[in-house]
């Protein structure tokens, strides 16, 4: 299905959608507070004009607090454990870039392989991501080209939008995305053939755009495995300072921690929680006898980049990283994935 | 700022240096002085001992309002702790008074052992002051479902 | 106006003496105009120093990072470690060595004066860019020049430097081993804690409701935290998990230590992590900047360091950095220190 959305309407579908009943969505779009773009709840206007937001849509499927389920214990009574499954409720996720709806697909793999996640995917199944096709590349540091994406991917996307100057072109991807756009109605408009032209041209123009390039992608899982015992590691990693930004912004970086939250000792309840983790910590591989396998930056850089481009590629078959180059423009100190890679792969033994 | 609740019972959480006001409180037991049962005393080897984080902590815990008290200085068992405490409990509140947490839920007070009077005054007095401030939701974790 | 030359002279040259046994600096780094930390023990690498606006980074991070890679190995050094240093970056040296953290003789303190000038903001570069990227950013008097795609773009410091440089009394490391650059302390481009000022302008209500946000955002990244030279704890009191155990740890200890605050980045938890980290910061910030930089979502980190040490200087005539045989803020006190507040 494939629609003209002028962009004075798009206030109008969002509010279709939300008051769609009996399945009413909630709906989310990007918007500026202090400085940054976040996802908010839709509130009056709503804005497409982001680059890409701060941090991935991952927070929607994979928040970075999640209950799993409530502990009490009366005395003299066994333990009660009631089980938190998230709340029924659809969401509507507007203005995903192609390279973090890339990043959907791959954190389902990782949810869904061998068990399935039912915390992720009962949140994932009531997610709807309206994409927004890139006309040029959001930031300078940009590379999705590199790694088998591209600014006009629908990969992992319900609906994609494609941004005509004063309307939008509207594709549904999925079935959902259909019923989306059904529930706006006469809000949407047949598309001409000169918008199906203008489309096809801005998609064309939207590619041969220049971005930051890997090198060898394809040949990159090889040449990092050869590479493990590289003394570029250490090199490379010298100024990182083993904060958390670049694993928490990246749209497929899922690694967790589960801790019991005790709010109260005596009658004994609480909470078992699971929150976002970080590799670049240092403490993230400590084990309990005090040795810890990855205990300088090297070796962490090392850990998060042959995830992406090495163990993700043998475990499933294609790069994790979607090269939306938020690492890149958001590390304090400088590391750069896309000029470590090329390093590393090009002096590979 | 909410309606002082009829039935809220405010949590005070009341660090006392151990040979001071952790005495002076004794005393006004001992003297059989009545005064609101609301503050929670934590001995404390001195005030030069409390780490601000206790104090944030026990906001974050849910107190409604924390009180610190001490030797008067020049009498401090360890010469300088309490000089010391007035200097860390004072950027303590400016602090969260710089946040906008209600300067009037953090106290200090130099109470000696022989003090046992001034103790119960000032524990009343700090309950009918948060009593007007109700309950602290601010720093207060919230146990949510 | 300094002459990058001279600051690659004197690491060359120290390099190749063995005088130094490296030197901790800024070179280009791979991301558009923006400058990196580069660390050279070549002096042959000397040639790659760059001095520009974007030289923004508090080196004497690299200079803890430094001490504990020797300790962890069981090492002492043969010679000096050399570092390129602002005039916040030495008082933060300073400040290293009030607190004993390594010698004087272990570090050679290559000053560099900001002059009459700072570093660039990139949040207040962004919008006077219009979406191009710049390639270059050199210091030119009392302008910046940055270079783009779409031509060069001079626009005067004053409107894109950094609150904290505008706010900069000292503009220069008053110590250091050798320096570049004139001192221009009193140069006043901005009034002390301006930013501060015009914040506290607000009521309570107005304040917490800006904080209450802040808070709200803040992920627990602690990008803030380690970024700041200061913290330099291997156990961060305010996070359980970073609690080192030895084979030594036994089970007890490993089980009854206290947890202050919850993994969660909940409002509440990250209130205590930040506040704690601001207490703890008392006396020994010195306005560096990079804790609010780093944050990625905007928190105004520099605000809660900012506060104390107004009241610091306000209070207790405290500046952090002055002199590396001072006392430390909260570990001293004069009998005229304020009491009305204690009953």
């Amino acid at each position: 299905m494939e629609k003209i959305l002028d962009k004075k309407q798009i206030d109008g579908w969002v509010a279709a959608l939300t008051a769609n009943s009996p399945d009413e969505w909630e709906v989310h779009t990007p918007a500026l507070e202090e400085g940054i773009w976040t996802y908010q709840p839709a509130n009056g206007t709503v804005r497409l004009d982001h680059p890409n937001t701060k941090q991935s849509p991952k927070e929607f499927a994979f928040p970075q607090r999640e209950i799993f389920f409530s502990f009490e214990q009366i005395k003299g009574e066994a333990p009660r454990l009631t089980q938190i499954m998230p709340k029924e409720q659809r969401h509507a996720v507007f203005g995903v870039r192609p390279c973090d709806g890339r990043g959907v697909p791959r954190m389902d793999k990782v949810f869904n392989d061998h068990v399935e996640d039912k915390y992720y995917t009962s949140r994932r199944k009531n997610i709807a991501y309206v994409g927004l096709a890139c006309n040029k590349p959001p930031s300078p540091n940009c590379f999705c080209l590199s790694v088998g994406g591209s600014p006009v991917s629908t990969d992992g996307l319900d609906v994609q939008m494609t941004d005509l100057g004063d309307r939008y072109f509207v594709k549904a991807i999925t079935e959902t995305g259909k019923a989306m756009m059904a529930a706006g109605g006469k809000i949407f408009a047949d598309p001409s053939a000169a918008d199906q032209k203008q489309v096809k041209q801005t998609h064309a123009d939207a590619v041969a755009y220049p971005q930051r390039k890997i090198n060898d992608p394809d040949g990159a899982p090889a040449k990092l495995k050869a590479s493990f015992n590289s003394p570029l590691w250490e090199e490379m990693a010298r100024a990182c300072i083993g904060c958390g930004i670049c694993t928490f912004l990246c749209p497929t970086c899922h690694c967790f921690d589960i801790n019991d939250e005790v709010h109260n000792k005596a009658p004994l309840s609480g909470q078992r929680v699971r929150t976002w983790d970080n590799c670049q910590f240092p403490d993230f591989t400590m084990h309990s006898s005090g040795h810890n396998p990855r205990e300088n930056t090297g070796a962490r850089l090392r850990q998060r980049v042959n995830h992406k481009f090495q163990y993700f590629h043998e475990n499933f078959g294609t790069h994790q990283c979607t090269g939306c180059g938020r690492c890149v423009s958001e590390c304090p100190v400088g590391i750069d994935i896309v000029t470590v890679v090329n390093k590393v792969t090009e002096h590979a033994g | 700022m909410s309606e002082p609740q009829a039935d809220f019972e405010p949590k005070i959480v009341a660090f006392l240096c151990k040979w001071c006001s952790s005495a002076g409180s004794d005393l006004a037991g001992v003297s059989r002085i009545q005064y609101p049962a609301n503050a929670t005393p934590i001995t404390i080897p001195c005030t030069g001992a409390v780490s601000p984080m206790y104090i944030l902590s026990a906001f974050n815990k849910g107190a409604d309002g924390v009180l610190v008290s001490g030797c008067h200085i020049g009498d401090c068992h360890y010469i300088e702790g309490n000089f010391l405490a007035r200097r860390k409990m004072h950027l303590t509140v400016e602090l969260l008074k710089f946040i906008g947490l209600e300067p009037d839920r953090f106290r200090m007070s130099w109470v000696s052992a022989a003090e046992g009077a001034k103790f119960a005054k000032v524990v009343t007095d700090f309950v009918h002051d948060i009593e007007k401030l109700g309950p602290q939701d601010k720093l207060k974790k919230v146990v949510s479902t | 106006m300094i002459n990058i030359q001279d600051i690659r002279d004197t690491a060359r040259d120290m390099l190749a003496k063995g005088e130094v046994r490296a030197v901790i600096g800024y070179r280009r780094g791979t991301r558009g105009m923006l400058a990196e930390p580069a660390f050279i023990t070549d002096p042959e690498q000397a040639s790659e120093l760059v001095w520009d606006p974007t030289c923004f980074h508090n080196l004497s991070l690299y200079l803890v990072e430094d001490r504990k890679f020797l300790t962890h190995i069981r090492k002492t050094a043969n010679a000096p470690i050399a570092v390129v240093a602002k005039g916040c970056d030495a008082r933060s040296i300073v400040v290293l060595l009030q607190e004993h953290y390594f010698k004087r003789e272990d570090v050679y303190i290559i000053g560099v004066s900001c002059e009459g000038t700072g570093v660039v903001d990139e949040r207040k570069l962004a919008p006077l860019l219009n979406g191009v990227q710049a390639t270059d950013a050199a210091f030119d008097g009392d302008d910046f020049v940055f270079t783009t795609a779409a031509g060069e773009k001079r626009l005067p410091a004053r409107e894109v430097m950094a609150d904290r440089c505008l706010e900069c009394r000292i503009p220069y490391p008053k110590e250091h081993n050798v320096v570049h650059g004139e001192d221009k302390t009193g140069r006043q481009l901005a009034e002390p804690f301006a930013a501060l000022t015009r914040f506290e302008a607000q009521s309570a209500g107005e304040r917490w409701d800006a904080w209450s946000r802040h808070f709200d955002r803040c992920m627990r990244c602690f990008a803030c935290r380690s970024v700041c030279p200061m913290c330099y704890c291997e156990e961060c009191v305010v996070d359980s998990i970073t609690f080192p155990v030895t084979p030594a740890t036994s089970a007890e200890e490993k089980a009854n230590r206290i947890r202050w605050i919850e993994r969660s980045a909940t409002r509440s938890e990250n209130i205590t992590y930040l506040m704690t980290r601001a207490m703890h910061l008392a006396g020994r910030c010195t306005d560096c900047g990079e804790c609010e930089r780093a944050c990625p979502v905007n928190v105004p980190i520099r605000m809660l360091n900012n506060k104390m040490e107004r009241e610091a200087r306000e209070k207790y005539g405290y500046e952090p950095g002055a002199s590396i045989g001072g006392p430390s803020l909260v570990a001293s006190f004069l009998d005229s220190d304020p009491g009305d507040f204690i009953r």
